[in-house]
């Protein structure tokens, strides 16, 4: 029991107060004895009250209620009434909350809620307990219940649906968005006045002038939704119901029953057309909100992630820029071998620990970027040209040199600032020599500037990290094709980056096979590579002709590197077909390798990308045969400095040319090991695919109808099962089915004579398909079988089908396959 | 590899025991029957039928078997059937609902003892 705290008693209290002065007005409208209304205001403001401050406040409408009834009636029925009169609320409220009821009334099922739950279902319960009181109380005779339940009934129900809208719009005037501004304030007084004028004027006219009212109201709800319709509502009911119970207007002239059937039709009609009408705009407010705000999320992200693109860029562009410097001044060194140039950057130095002199070597000197002999060296001098980070780490490892007695100490990687602010990065090695009292005494060291070899190391990770991030990870499965792809960064040199390969499945099972080569390295090239592969990528999926694509890239190309060229070979594939249709744009000819061995496709010699603008690059059409292999690749992997460019064709045929059934992978792994120098000086990009043999062709066989037959069936059909991948357990089932179905032809389709019997079978997804036909003439069995080779095909291929015509039998039968099932 | 099956007879103790090898179909069922019949004498305890290298089993050897069970049943002869577990005939026999219907063992030794078992009790 819910504690009850003074707050729910004055909360009581005021509820009664309220309900009873409502009672009060709407027995004003009464038009049956004293207390049967057409509109019952106070159940409205019960259920108001329920659904917004918790139905404990009962006590105050069942008190409310009794005081009204008990000058009208007698006490037993006053009581009967004032219970229904609480029950029925209090049922409308708890219905509703069960049935996810919205005060703001602004969905159509909260309107269908109202109407359905809270007016008709529970409003039979006030009606039913205080028809039956009057009946009781001999106030009114059986014959006249039902009238007077309909009457009570509809009050009731009316005062839900005029009253309740009403006051909810009021109490949710500031949970509603869009908020109603003053702007609006004298539209709707308009709007109300004429209401009010069209319905005094209805009502006291002709009953035709009624049709008027609905689009008024209509409009009003349209316009403001609840905030308009919940008070038009009741504007418009309240003023019908009191000319119905004055007797005035056209009404009076009715009869006492078409007088509440009209009214009560009419404010029906009024209320459900205004609130449906409402809660129909207001939904569809919302949902456009919510449109709006998904379009500003979407284009909020837009914007953040084209930022995120941008620094991006830009974060590349400077890593280039310092790439490029960083070329420019290993190639100024060129001519030097590596090691000699450390050796020529290698400085010595000595520090006494006894007198505390530190001596420097020319070269020592020279790496800090002075001259020999500049100033007079000390430590404190020395490690002063050290940032701030790396000083301490050089003390660190002084500090624990001399706290172990270490004669080694570790090499340690720092870096110094020249006179003119450039940063070096140098590797430092020393010995530290002790006296016989194993006191330190003295220290030598060797340093070596490493910068250009860091450098080099950075860039050159750099590169291939971007060069593998933009290849695909992995090749898509591709129905009917097998493809492998080898991508080999260049080991020496800054030329990684640049090479690139694609496969881009397509509409109707057809795929675009890419591979390109982006003159220049590096992260240049690299950078542009991805772009290219993009924009490939994007045409291609639009659906454009291979030739265009290629014509389409060269444009992209002028515009992401206007001087940067291109050589690239573009080749669509159709599996089932084998039709292959190949762009070539100044890339080494693919190979072709067939059962008669491999060859060098025959493509027009057309230019790179970037190069000739507007070129109408041609494709050419080549159709392979099942088993037939296409190879494409890129010049790394004929190019070599040691030999001239034809050998290396020769060569590379000659290696593809080995076993020409080799699988696509071991093409790719052993062209590779093959032809790939041990220190490959450029890039190498390999992509081989391989149309696959249709191996998954539907079964077809043909037997005589005689018994000896059925074995060769039984073989024949459990071979195409087996090398369709069928598990065993599948296949013995199936052969089973199928060997059921031929026995029964063979028994019961033919006379003595001969006749044949065709079996097809095909996969279906993950089921087999077997159809059994025969072309003679089903007649009753002979002898008895008792339908058993039926019911074994009917547990084997639960899905059995018999059709039998003039022509002959067929029977089909499907089974789904358990197992896993192996291409 | 073909499809013909062989079928040994033996008699021991009174009871014989037929080795089927190899296919059992439309084509051979008869011919089966009437070997097997013909190798049971009238003074024969029973049958034991080894199916366990039946490679294939159709309709036609349910049928087989539910005909010799019946002959030999108003003969007052034992009729058991050998087929080892999760054998192809095994799963024939099940689905055609001839598990309920024949007597089934696993083992030939098992059969022959029951043959025995069913005449003693007698």
């Amino acid at each position: 029991m819910p504690r009850v705290d003074r707050d729910d008693i004055v909360a009581i209290v005021v509820l009664g107060v309220l309900y009873y002065i409502a009672a009060r007005l709407g027995l004003r409208l009464a038009i049956v004895e004293d207390n049967i209304t057409p509109l019952w205001p106070p159940t409205g403001l019960a259920l108001v009250a329920f659904l917004r401050y918790g139905r404990r406040l009962w006590p105050g409408v069942a008190i409310a209620a009794f005081l009204v009834n008990l000058p009208i009636t007698n006490l037993p029925v006053a009581v009967l009434t004032a219970a229904g009169n609480t029950l029925a609320p209090i049922a409308a409220a708890w219905l509703l909350e069960r049935a996810g009821f919205r005060q703001q009334i602004d969905r159509v099922r909260d309107v269908v809620a109202l109407v359905g739950l809270g007016a008709l279902l529970s409003m039979a319960i006030s009606a039913t307990i205080g028809t039956a009181a009057l009946l009781l109380s001999s106030r009114l005779a059986l014959d006249g219940f039902w009238g007077a339940w309909t009457v009570w009934w509809a009050g009731d129900a009316m005062g839900i649906l005029v009253v309740a809208p009403f006051l909810l719009c009021v109490l949710t005037w500031n949970q509603v968005e869009p908020r109603l501004g003053l702007r609006r304030l004298p539209e709707a007084l308009v709007m109300l006045s004429l209401l009010l004028s069209a319905s005094v004027f209805a009502l006291w006219n002709t009953g035709q002038l009624l049709f008027l009212l609905p689009p008024l109201v209509g409009w009003i709800a349209w316009r403001f939704q609840l905030r308009g319709a919940a008070p038009a509502v009741l504007l418009v009911s309240t003023v019908a119901t009191w000319a119905v119970s004055r007797k005035v207007g056209w009404f009076a002239d009715l009869s006492l029953t078409e007088q509440m059937l009209t009214l009560q039709l009419f404010n029906a009609t009024i209320a459900f057309t205004a609130f449906f009408l409402s809660a129909l705009v207001s939904e569809r407010t919302q949902a456009r909100e919510r449109l709006q705000r998904a379009a500003d999320d979407l284009e909020g992200r837009v914007r953040q992630r084209t930022s995120q693109l941008v620094e991006a860029n830009e974060h590349l562009g400077r890593q280039i820029t310092e790439r490029r410097e960083a070329e420019t001044k290993l190639r100024a060194s060129e001519h030097e071998l590596a090691e000699a140039q450390e050796l020529a950057r290698l400085g010595r130095w000595e520090w006494d620990l006894e007198s505390g002199t530190v001596t420097w070597s020319d070269d020592l000197y020279r790496i800090h970027g002075y001259e020999p002999g500049a100033f007079p060296m000390t430590f404190d001098k020395a490690v002063e040209l050290v940032p701030e980070e790396d000083r301490r780490r050089i003390e660190r490892n002084l500090a624990t040199a001399f706290a172990t007695r270490g004669r080694e100490l570790p090499h340690i990687e720092y870096r110094i600032v020249r006179p003119d602010g450039e940063l070096r990065t140098l590797l430092g090695r020393a010995r530290m020599f002790f006296d016989e009292a194993g006191s330190p005494v003295r220290m030598l060291g060797v340093v070596q500037d490493i910068t250009e070899r860091v450098d080099y190391d950075r860039q050159h990770l750099i590169a291939e990290t971007l060069q593998r991030a933009l290849l695909p990870e992995d090749l898509p499965t591709v129905d009917g094709l097998a493809l492998a792809a080898r991508y080999l960064p260049a080991e020496v040199g800054f030329k990684a980056g640049g090479d690139w390969y694609d496969v881009i499945p397509l509409a109707g099972g057809r795929v675009g096979l890419v591979i390109g080569d982006v003159a220049g390295h590096g992260l240049e090239a690299a950078s542009v590579m991805g772009q290219l592969r993009m924009a490939v990528r994007a045409y291609a999926l639009e659906g454009h002709q291979p030739a265009d694509i290629v014509e389409h890239a060269d444009a992209v190309l002028r515009v992401v590197a206007s001087d940067e060229i291109a050589t690239m070979t573009y080749a669509e594939v159709h599996p089932a077909s084998g039709a292959v249709r190949i762009v070539g744009a100044g890339h080494p000819p693919p190979i072709a390798i067939d059962a008669d061995g491999a060859r060098y496709l025959d493509l027009p010699k057309q230019p790179p990308i970037g190069v000739a603008a507007g070129w109408a690059y041609e494709e050419v059409v080549v159709d392979i045969a099942p088993g037939a292999k296409i190879v494409l690749y890129t010049d790394g992997l004929i190019d070599r400095r040691d030999i001239a460019l034809e050998e290396g064709l020769e060569r590379l045929l000659a290696a593809a040319d080995i076993d020409p059934g080799r699988p696509v992978e071991t093409v790719c792994r052993d062209l590779i090991s093959e032809l790939a120098p041990s220190e490959a000086a450029d890039d190498i990009a390999l992509l081989a695919m391989e149309r696959l043999r249709v191996r998954d062709e539907a079964f077809r066989f043909r037997m005589a109808a005689e018994p000896a037959e059925l074995a060769r069936m039984r073989r024949a059909l459990g071979g195409w099962l087996r090398g369709i991948g069928v598990e065993v357990e599948d296949a013995n089932d199936l052969v089973l089915a199928c060997a059921e179905a031929c026995s029964n032809a063979v028994r019961h389709a033919y006379g003595p004579g001969a006749g044949t019997v065709d079996i097809e079978a095909r996969r279906d997804d993950g089921a087999v398909e077997v159809v059994v036909r025969d072309f003679g003439h089903w007649r009753e069995r002979r002898g008895q079988d008792g339908g058993r080779g039926l019911a074994l095909i009917e547990a084997l291929a639960p899905s059995m089908r018999i059709e039998r015509t003039e022509r002959g039998t067929v029977v089909t039968m499907r089974r789904t396959l358990r197992g896993p099932v192996s291409v | 590899m073909t499809g013909h099956p062989s079928v040994a007879i033996g008699v021991e103790d009174g009871v014989v025991v037929a080795g089927i090898s190899g296919e059992i179909d439309l084509s051979n069922a008869t011919e089966i029957t009437d070997a097997l019949l013909d190798g049971v004498p009238n003074e024969a305890l029973g049958l034991v039928i080894d199916l366990s290298e039946v490679s294939y089993l159709d309709s036609a050897g349910v049928r087989m078997l539910a005909e010799l069970d019946h002959r030999l049943g108003w003969r007052a002869q034992v009729l058991r059937v050998v087929a080892p577990e999760a054998s192809r005939s095994r799963r024939v026999l099940e689905i055609a609902g001839l598990e309920r219907v024949l007597s089934i063992d696993f083992t030939v030794e098992a059969a022959r003892t029951s043959v025995h078992d069913g005449s003693d009790g007698d």
